[in-house]
């Protein structure tokens, strides 16, 4: 043949000039600190938004007054694809913004991207920090050294409607058997509603289920960590999510793409008579159909009387390596994560503030604080300090075990081992 | 008649721009690809500053021994065939329709094509998908399917998308076919005629060897795009649906390389979409020369 | 059963026959345009109508407060402009680019002729997504990140292919007698390609713009990963997006978006139909 001898004549040809390998950018700090000029913000949009952008524009028009000659321009991104974002920023550090917010459990695997800024010297210069509770501080530090500002805790527990219950007779349940039962009955009685709303994309709905039962995501020794999804104990609590996704609760068909948010926004349009959602969550569910018509509860543990252990979720807020207006940018974080801006956002959207002082005054106005105190105070959980957490997150590995075992294309055993497995190699990868 | 032989630069000069865009926009790119499938590149070397490290044929190893590449291999050309016989068949039936028809049918017909046609990716996938949902949808609506969820099947969930693809692709195959019978010379089918022929027989015998160039070149086209079918799966399915059951070659590499940051695993599967198209046009190259069309 | 006599001329078909064929030509058509109805009637219909699980092929209370919702986004105006500003870029770039192209192939002969004529094949085969990733580096390099350019560049190179080995058949249709008899009224050979050639080839150009207008007007992937902090420079595609959140999808917001984004396209193709018909059918006739 005459053609393809002429083709593979010329991949030839293109397959010696390989000289250069293949481009990376080095992420180093901008050595600019410019005092004036644009700085650009990106923060998470939540399912109601409205009240977050209302306490950030007052923060940020009060620093614009403060700052002649500075412009601030906040974009909200979605949280379901800030992965490609975020990357994207770091790989142009021209587009990228000088301040962001980022989920706790991206810290690790930000900080070894090269995109986030140390601002240790600063963070322990300004005073409030002295009242950051440990948990919060430990979500933004890697290695010893600081990458930003504690914004939020959340922490989720079990909401559930109050007028169902009454009506059906039903008690709040005390252990996670009990809550399987409780949902079923709801559902047999009201088919119009799931009974508990869960999501088979919604991780950290499904991980206390897994914790309650005495299993954990990944072991660490020594700053390695190896994966213990497959364990007896994490399968048991996968089998127990699992169930329930079953017609007589919440149907495959319908729950098992289902992420976070949409559970929370179910509950909060009257579709399920219980929902795992966070003190964040509050301000949706107080918007929704449900309002006055649901109480929080602690998600309860295995045993009477338990409470799940909750994963600590939370966001920070830092400043990009990138930046070239340095100062300015440390400085609007400090507003943006500011006892003052706390106490508002709280108002705002039920964030539960990263200082003790501010939490407690919180608690004693507001009641319905309590049952996410008492959760954080049961002790929580958190994700591997890896960063190698931020790829296995991106790559969907625990929504993804959860959806083999809910559409039944694998059973526990064998979607926790590829699950396993997958996570390893991402450890093994990434140290 | 054949071009006649002319100074040789001003073909090149001619030519110059599109080369110029095609090796800095395409080549380039490509090549860098293929230079990516072979070194370990994560965003720790994208943006870390650690330092890439040549791998060999380590990535295609890696992606060969997984399962999951196999499996959306096969859903790939499995789905991609599915498209380009459903819209090569519903194309050519209307086209046929098209001829049969006195003008307003055929505008009607023809009018709701374009528009179809028209639709921008993004926008059709979106509709479709409103069509079809549990809860507001008319489709359930009409067959009485109460809230069937047509994204949860694997099967449903590819059929849903299979739907979309053929009504945005057939009117290209539709309007070419049909612009094709048109030129073919009355007297040809008034002979076929007086034979005595069947329908049937008619656009086998006649028709279709009469377009079968207009045929090659609609299927080796929609071969192209639905095997690349990237929008309608990405937005209709919502990434690559329930545990990635609805994953084909190019999302995965988009998901591989975009979400999971393994730059070099969605490269080595870029790569190996363009080895398997390349294969499906040296097929046709060959088709054409043993025809023996000249290019 | 017996066939027509001219397939163009329809006094023959029988009556019934024809009935059935008019009428289920009519009854596809109603079904292909079904969905682009059914986009425009929820964009129209008002809130409570749209989420409704009894839903009506009709509405009586047409609203626009969809659209509203739509136009009030930030800067939609801006992203619509956007939007046009890179098809058209596209369009008329690439046509110039393949017109040239295309004529160099046909109307010469030269060594390497057919090497080209199979790499612009291949070219098409191309993935443009997994392309992404090295076409990100290399705008980063020229600096064209978060501008339009990042649109523009990629897409005249993708569209360059298709209409290159499309225009063919047109070049290739103007008689070789045309080009002589240019040359012996003492016409250049640019005078040749700009006011003898080109004009002839215009309905193929139109017809092959199709292609790349479309192509340039869907983008969504480019402009998701090369636009990634300046919102001024966003698309239309981006902006229906917002629409749509997974989790609680605004309907009437995306249909309503939707319809903006598809009247410009519905537009142009109605505009270049009878081209289209007759290009397609002169690039294929060859």
């Amino acid at each position: 043949m005459k053609l393809p001898s002429r083709l593979a004549a010329l991949l030839a040809a293109a397959a010696v000039i390989t000289a250069c390998a293949p481009q990376t950018s080095s992420n180093s700090s901008s050595d600019k600190d410019e005092k004036t000029g644009t700085l650009r913000v990106w923060l998470f949009q939540e399912v109601g938004n409205k009240p977050k952008e209302k306490v950030v524009d007052s923060v940020v028009t009060a620093f614009e007054k403060d700052h002649e000659g500075t412009k601030v321009d906040i974009e909200y991104i979605p949280i379901e694809t800030r992965a490609q974002r975020v990357k994207a920023a770091f790989n142009d550090p021209k587009s990228a913004p000088d301040v962001m917010e980022y989920g706790n459990t991206d810290t690790a695997g930000y900080v070894k991207d090269g995109g986030l800024l140390d601002v240790t010297k600063e963070f322990g210069a300004w005073s409030e920090t002295k009242d950051t509770d440990p948990t919060a501080r430990q979500s933004v530090t890697v290695d010893g050294k600081i990458y930003g500002a504690p914004f939020y805790v959340g922490v989720r527990a079990l909401y559930y409607r109050t007028d169902v219950f009454e009506e059906l007779g039903l008690e709040v349940p005390k252990t996670m058997d009990e809550l399987a039962a409780t949902a079923r009955k709801i559902r047999a009685a009201e088919p119009e509603l799931y009974g508990l709303v869960v999501g088979g994309a919604y991780t950290y709905g499904a991980m206390p289920f897994v914790w309650a039962n005495g299993g954990e995501i990944a072991e660490g020794k020594g700053g390695s960590y190896a994966s213990a999804i497959d364990s007896a104990a994490a399968q048991k609590g996968i089998k127990a999510y699992t169930s329930l996704f079953s017609d007589d609760n919440c149907p495959a068909a319908k729950c098992a793409g289902m992420g976070g948010n949409d559970t929370v926004t179910a509950f909060a349009a009257g579709k399920a008579g219980m929902a795992i959602g966070g003190d964040f969550s509050h301000t949706a569910v107080e918007a929704g159909k449900v309002k006055g018509k649901y109480a929080v509860v602690p998600l309860p543990g295995v045993r009477a009387g338990s409470v799940a252990p909750a994963f600590a979720g939370g966001n920070n807020i830092g400043v990009l390596k990138s930046t070239s207006h340095r100062t300015l940018a440390v400085e609007l974080m400090e507003q943006l994560t500011s006892k003052k801006t706390q106490a508002s956002m709280f108002e705002a959207m039920g964030f539960l503030p990263t200082f003790s002082d501010v939490r407690q005054q919180v608690a004693a106005k507001e009641p319905y604080v309590e049952p996410f105190a008492q959760t954080l105070s049961a002790g929580t959980k958190f994700v591997p300090a890896s960063p190698a957490w931020a790829q296995i997150d991106s790559s969907l590995v625990l929504p993804t075990m959860f959806q083999e075992v809910i559409s039944g294309k694998k059973d526990v055993a064998a979607a926790s081992a590829d699950a396993a497995k997958k996570m390893n190699d991402a450890f093994a990868s990434m140290g | 008649m054949s071009p006649r032989t002319k100074p040789s630069w001003t073909p090149w000069l001619y030519l110059a721009p599109a080369l110029v865009v095609l090796g800095g926009l395409l080549a380039y790119p490509i090549y860098q690809l293929g230079l990516i499938s072979f070194f370990q590149y994560t965003q720790a070397q994208v943006s870390g500053g650690e330092p890439t490290s040549f791998q060999g044929l380590g990535n295609y190893a890696e992606l060969f021994g997984d399962d999951q590449f196999w499996q959306v291999l096969g859903a790939t050309v499995v789905f991609a065939a599915a498209c380009v016989v459903s819209t090569l068949a519903v194309g050519c039936a209307l086209a046929v329709l098209l001829t049969r028809v006195r003008a307003v049918p055929r505008l009607a017909l023809m009018l709701a094509a374009l528009g179809a046609w028209a639709t921008p990716a993004i926008t059709g996938s979106t509709v479709w998908l409103f069509l079809f949902d549990p809860d507001f949808g008319p489709v359930n609506r009409v067959l009485g399917l109460g809230d069937h969820s047509w994204t949860y099947g694997r099967f449903s969930a590819f059929f849903l998308v299979l739907l979309e693809v053929v009504w945005c692709s057939f009117p290209f195959v539709m309007v070419t076919v049909y612009a094709g019978i048109r030129a073919v010379p009355a007297e040809v089918l008034e002979a076929a005629e007086l034979d005595g022929a069947s329908q049937w027989r008619v656009w086998r015998s006649v028709l279709a060897p009469m377009l079968r160039p207009i045929l090659v070149v609609v299927t080796i086209q929609s071969v192209i795009w639905d095997f690349k079918v990237f929008t309608q799966i990405y937005v209709m399915t919502n990434g690559g649906g329930i545990a990635g059951q609805n994953l084909v070659l190019n999302v995965y590499a988009y998901q591989k390389a975009f979400a999971s940051s393994q730059y070099s695993l969605g490269s080595a599967i870029g790569v190996v979409m363009l080895l398997i198209l390349l294969a499906v046009t040296l097929g046709y190259l060959r088709l054409l020369r043993r025809q023996g069309e000249e290019l | 059963m017996r066939f027509v006599r001219s397939v163009t001329s329809l006094s023959f078909v029988r009556r019934p026959w024809r009935l059935l064929a008019e009428t289920s030509a009519l009854l596809i058509a109603v079904v292909v345009a079904f969905p682009l109805y059914w986009m425009v009637l929820s964009a129209f219909k008002p809130a409570g109508e749209i989420e409704s699980s009894e839903p009506r092929p009709w509405t009586l209370a047409p609203s626009l407060d969809s659209f509203r919702r739509v136009f009030e986004q930030n800067e939609f105006g801006r992203y619509f402009l956007n939007s046009l500003v890179v098809a058209c870029t596209v369009v008329i770039v690439s046509a110039l680019i393949a017109f040239l192209a295309a004529t160099a192939v046909t109307r010469f002969r030269f060594r390497l002729r057919t090497t080209l004529l199979i790499m612009f094949l291949v070219a098409q085969m191309v993935p443009v997504e997994a392309l992404t990733i090295p076409l990100f580096f290399l705008m980063r390099d020229f600096g064209q990140l978060n501008t339009l350019g990042s649109l523009i560049l990629p897409h005249i190179a993708f569209s360059l292919p298709f209409a290159i080995w499309m225009l063919r058949g047109f070049v290739k249709a103007v008689p070789e007698a045309l080009e002589e008899a240019a040359y012996i009224d003492g016409a250049s050979r640019s005078r040749f390609l700009w006011q003898i050639l080109f004009p002839l080839v215009f309905p193929g150009l139109v017809a092959t713009s199709v292609f790349s207008f479309i192509s340039a007007w869907n983008d969504f992937l480019f402009a998701k990963s090369f636009i990634i902090s300046d919102t001024s420079q966003s698309t239309l595609p981006m902006a229906l997006l917002v629409f749509y959140k997974p989790d609680e999808p605004d309907w009437g917001g995306v249909m309503a978006a939707s319809t903006v984004m598809t009247i410009p396209v519905l537009v142009f193709f109605v505009l270049v139909q009878r081209r289209l018909v007759s290009g397609l059918g002169g690039a294929v006739k060859d």
